[in-house]
């Protein structure tokens, strides 16, 4: 398959986008990538690492900053003619019918009217859809909706088909049959699909779907890893092989998301690192979960599937737990310390407690605390607004700002005034 | 296949045999408009005829309310074209944007009747033997009272709309021309409906001064319902006075049914969010157009004509043969070199430059206008201000006493809500200054002066807002909350102190301003009028521009608009912005 010629290709590609507040959110830096005849590509990776950024590259609707995305080697201006597209929020216009929004690309395809019409019926039918024709969407199901989305992009008969988390916003079971229908319309030659580019936060969805697996990291995005996945078509899931498959890509994506620290790391633990955007009730949530589970253990993917969580939720998760070394992460696996064992084990007061006692110890709180303290107590949200800018500029302020002022309500170390947009400390830790 | 969904204004029905009573009434609807168009159109013919005499009796009052209104029509359509045009600006430039949303933020809120002479002169220059000048002067000022809420609602729509929707037209490979009209379009065309509504009514509200205007020793007026009103109050005719008030409101009742009525109802198949959300509104007019069978022929026939015209160009095929070897001549000479980046950017700066260099000499011959100014009169002016402002805000607190409970009351239950509605909405699209003659002999006889009684008169010019928006809140405020309070018995005026007001307060707020801003704009007339036949004013801002407008007094009267802008947009910057940020804070609904 590697001798394929390549279709799509980003070299170089740095991608830049300027936030409301004024911050600039760098979305991907140096990305390269070629997609080649006849693959399926499913990209992966936490939130914000820019996937779907580098899809919408593909597809001509952006030009990147910095470097080249080329199509068969030329480089790609305004939308590409070749590729379709399917979206995760469906994307169909609610004041036209089903047979509108299945002909929407159709016309600009240069399709005479005769043949546009055959071809929506075709679509149309390929998807199952038939006798919905005339319906609104706002009459259809999740489901049904997604299935024209796929009709709309298969009526222009694409080479390319590209999708952004097609079935992320779709139940479990409807998700489950589009899926395997994804795979037959790419397998079967009528469609004229021949290349497939598909982001994802499912593990098993790219497993099952993809010949190739590329994994992003994020901050600010970039390619981790490839993982070539050679099972045969079609796949089945639960087999030995494939299972062996999604324990593979979970291993590379746990060393995505939840880095081994770092030997020197330990030696410095006053590096600042921002708090994962995580509530109380998360972690304590994971917790709980940990403690009735045997040793106080578990992988973090299958946690992750047991509590219904997305691994990308799950690993913030984590990764909060253990900054307040209530948790340690040797390799996949998840594991109580004994210092959180003993916390749990009290009534809601004792938890306060604990935490307060861990806060004072997170590199990053200490530094609020530190700053409260120089300040007498009292802090402008602007100064500390400010100077969380300058230490993650690539962190939307505000939200860490929300959740340090959720977690010391918590403890009980700080409170918040938004009226008086101020931060103030609570007595007993001034004196502390 | 090519889904025209604006044609389908007229969903077509099942097949309705025979020349109904419904066609009838479309083709009398239809004669009717194009009758009043001609008309109006013919108005404009008419040579300037200043000071021209108006007709009392009840029959020429007809033709004037026809005057009137398409005055008003003429304005909105200006209105959403302007509104189109800025929407689109503001959404697609970043730059635009940040020039043009403070431009709107100040034009919104400052006097604009005060801009009315000098408009008046310069249009009669243009047009010197025409009434074109004063026509394009009243149509102009009307607008100017319809446009920035249009513009701004559309501006809003466009940036709201999901990028994955517009991502899905690119990948259509639609073109800019038809993601405008199918799907811009369609997703701002409820925003736009409401806000059409709204400026409609806010357009009337100064259709006396509009039509009937004094500068100096000339008098300029317009045959319209606004003059009608205006002759009947100088001339002390209750009679014409109470007919006036009446046409004017068969007028708002028949434009809100014939047309704002068919078009919410229509514009309900626009909606991004798919809350079914049947507001229940149904419209007798659109349910005739639907049955009738005429809007059908219509349709047939254009299918015909298109049809026609295909078969005449393929007909004509073998003629453009022979022209074949001249094509590649012609594609290709006329096309014009895409314009550089940096052409363009040299073109952005130009612009600018002028809009400067205008901008600079507008404020230099305003300076000079300013400086011709006496120490005494800025003495006069901040005399006038303070006690405009006292009435003002005495206004709003008066607005808020009856108009808070009384929306509370109406907006947490959707059955009076739902029948008071349509009622309340024509009774504020009334322009109050119509009335205010008439308050002032009633308080005058009671023994209340102009400069007390001016007070109520600000209160009719911005109640309503106050209780627009508290009714809004209110209806808004979630169905489990609402059982909460009951679930854990909370008392009547617990209910009322820990939800209604809490709930109202944010909607409010948006309600004091618009009301504060109605105020202002009221006094100019409210302060400065002829009543009883006999001309009453009071000191006060508005009476000193009234007043300054009528002895062509222009240092004085730029003053005082100047003064009164800085006012408003003052008082909007600090205090109504602040107060509106704590309230969204505090009490916003959404968490």
């Amino acid at each position: 398959m590697s001798d394929a010629p390549v279709l799509l290709e980003a070299r170089g590609v740095c991608q830049r986008f300027r936030l409301p507040n004024g911050q600039i959110l760098e979305a991907l830096r140096d990305v390269s990538l070629a997609v080649r005849e006849h693959e399926v590509v499913a990209l992966v990776g936490p939130s914000g690492c820019g996937k779907s950024t580098l899809l919408r590259l593909f597809a001509g609707l952006a030009r990147p900053a910095a470097g080249t995305v080329t199509y068969r080697g030329k480089p790609i201006e305004g939308v590409l003619p070749s590729a379709a597209m399917v979206f995760q929020s469906f994307a169909l216009l609610p004041w036209f019918t089903v047979s509108d929004n299945v002909a929407m690309g159709l016309e600009g395809h240069g399709v005479p009217a005769a043949a546009a019409h055959d071809a929506v019926e075709r679509a149309i039918r390929m998807v199952g859809l038939g006798g919905f024709e005339q319906a609104y969407p706002k009459e259809l199901s999740g489901g049904m909706k997604q299935r024209v989305g796929f009709a709309r992009a298969l009526a222009v008969a694409p080479e390319i088909l590209l999708m952004d988390e097609p079935f992320g916003a779709l139940d479990p079971l409807t998700a489950e049959t589009l899926r395997s229908q994804v795979v037959d319309l790419w397998r079967d030659p009528a469609t004229g699909v021949n290349t497939l580019v598909i982001v994802t936060h499912s593990v098993e969805e790219a497993v099952f779907l993809a010949s190739r697996i590329v994994v992003f990291g994020s901050n600010p995005g970039h390619v981790r890893e490839e993982l070539v996945n050679s099972l045969p078509y079609p796949r089945i899931e639960r087999s030995p092989e494939f299972e062996a498959m999604v324990d593979r890509l979970h291993a590379i994506l746990t060393a995505t998301l939840l880095p081994e620290p770092e030997p020197r790391a330990a030696a410095t633990p006053s590096r600042l690192v921002p708090f994962p955007r995580v509530h109380v009730v998360e972690v304590m949530g994971l917790l709980d979960h940990l403690l009735v589970r045997a040793g106080g253990e578990g992988q973090v993917f299958e946690i992750a599937e047991e509590l219904g969580v997305d691994y990308d939720r799950m690993s913030a998760v984590v990764k909060g737990a253990e900054q307040l070394g209530w948790v340690t992460t040797p390799g996949e696996t998840v594991r109580l310390t004994p210092t959180a064992r003993d916390a749990l084990t009290g009534d809601a007061a004792a938890r306060q407690a604990a935490t307060r006692e861990r806060l004072a110890q997170q590199p990053l709180f200490g530094r609020v605390l530190a700053m409260l303290r120089e300040s007498e107590g009292v802090l402008e949200d602007e100064e500390l607004l400010a100077d969380l800018t300058i230490h993650f500029p690539f962190v939307p302020a505000d939200q860490l700002f929300g959740t340090l002022v959720e977690w010391g309500r918590y403890a009980e170390v700080l409170d918040h005034d938004p009226a008086a947009a101020r931060i103030s400390l609570i007595e007993p830790v001034l004196e502390a | 296949m090519r889904p025209s969904r604006f044609l389908s204004l007229v969903t077509f029905r099942p097949v309705r045999r025979g020349f109904g009573l419904a066609d009838l009434v479309v083709l009398c609807l239809v004669g009717g408009t194009i009758a009043a168009v001609v008309s109006f159109a013919r108005e404009f013919e008419a040579p300037l005829r200043q000071a021209v005499q108006i007709d009392l009796r009840p029959t020429a009052l007809i033709r004037y309310t026809l005057f009137s209104l398409s005055r008003g029509v003429a304005a909105l359509i200006f209105s959403f074209l302007f509104a189109l045009g800025f929407g689109l600006a503001a959404a697609k430039s970043r730059l635009a944007e940040q020039l043009l949303l403070p431009v709107l933020d100040i034009l919104q809120s400052i006097p604009v009747l005060g801009f009315l002479p000098g408009l008046v002169l310069g249009l009669m220059a243009l047009f010197p033997a025409r009434n074109v000048g004063l026509e394009l002067a009243a149509i102009l000022m009307i607008f100017t009272a319809q446009a920035w809420n249009l513009a701004l609602s559309f501006y809003n729509s466009l940036k709201s709309v999901p990028d994955a929707l517009r991502d899905a037209c690119g990948v259509a490979g639609w073109g800019a021309g038809r993601t405008f009209r199918q799907l811009e379009l369609p997703a701002a065309a409820q925003g736009l409906v409401w806000n059409g509504m709204l400026s409609m009514a806010g357009g009337w509200f100064f259709l006396m001064v509009n039509e009937a205007f004094r500068l100096g020793d000339k008098d300029y007026r317009l045959p319209g319902i606004g003059s009608y009103m205006s002759v009947a109050q100088d001339q002390g005719d209750f009679r014409a006075m109470g007919l006036a008030i009446l046409a004017m409101v068969v007028m708002i009742v028949a434009v809100d049914q014939l047309l704002w009525r068919p078009l919410v109802v229509w514009v309900e198949q626009y909606r991004l969010d798919e809350t079914t959300g049947a507001s229940g509104t149904r419209s007798w007019v659109l349910d005739l157009l639907r049955q009738s069978r005429l809007p059908r022929r219509a349709e047939y026939l254009r299918l015909r004509a298109t049809r026609t015209a295909r078969r005449a160009a393929r007909m004509a095929r073998p003629l453009a043969r022979g022209f074949e070897f001249v094509r590649p001549a012609l594609q290709v000479a006329p096309r014009v070199p895409r314009i550089g980046a940096t052409l363009r950017r040299g073109a952005v700066v130009l612009g600018l430059l002028a809009l400067g260099a205008a901008a600079g000499i507008g404020v230099w011959r305003f300076a000079l206008l300013l400086l011709q100014l006496k120490p005494g009169d800025w003495g006069s002016l901040a005399e006038a201000s303070g006690l405009t402002f006292l009435r003002v805000m005495g206004a709003v607190l008066i607005s808020t006493a009856w108009a808070l409970p009384a929306g509370i009351i109406i907006g947490r239950s959707p059955r009076v809500s739902q029948a008071l509605q349509p009622v309340i909405q024509i009774v504020a699209s009334f322009p109050a200054p119509m009335l205010f003659p008439l308050v002032i002999v009633i308080l005058a006889r009671a023994g209340v002066g102009l400069g007390l009684g001016s007070v109520a008169l600000l209160v009719l010019s911005g109640q309503w807002y106050i209780l627009f928006n508290v009714i809004s809140a209110v209806a808004a405020v979630p169905e489990q909350l609402k059982e909460a309070t009951s679930v854990f018995r909370l008392s009547s005026w617990a209910t009322w102190r820990g939800l209604w007001i809490p709930a109202a307060f944010p909607a409010l707020v948006t309600g004091w301003v618009t009301a504060a801003g109605g105020a202002w704009n009221g006094s100019i007339v409210a302060e400065y009028l002829v009543a009883g036949g006999t001309l009453r004013s009071t000191t006060g801002l508005g009476s000193l521009i009234s007043d300054a407008t009528a002895h062509a007094d222009f240092p004085l009267l730029a003053g005082g608009i100047t003064l009164m802008s800085m006012i408003v947009v003052g008082w909007n910057r600090t205090v109504w912005r602040r107060l509106a940020g704590v309230a969204q804070h505090r009490y916003g609904m959404t968490q």
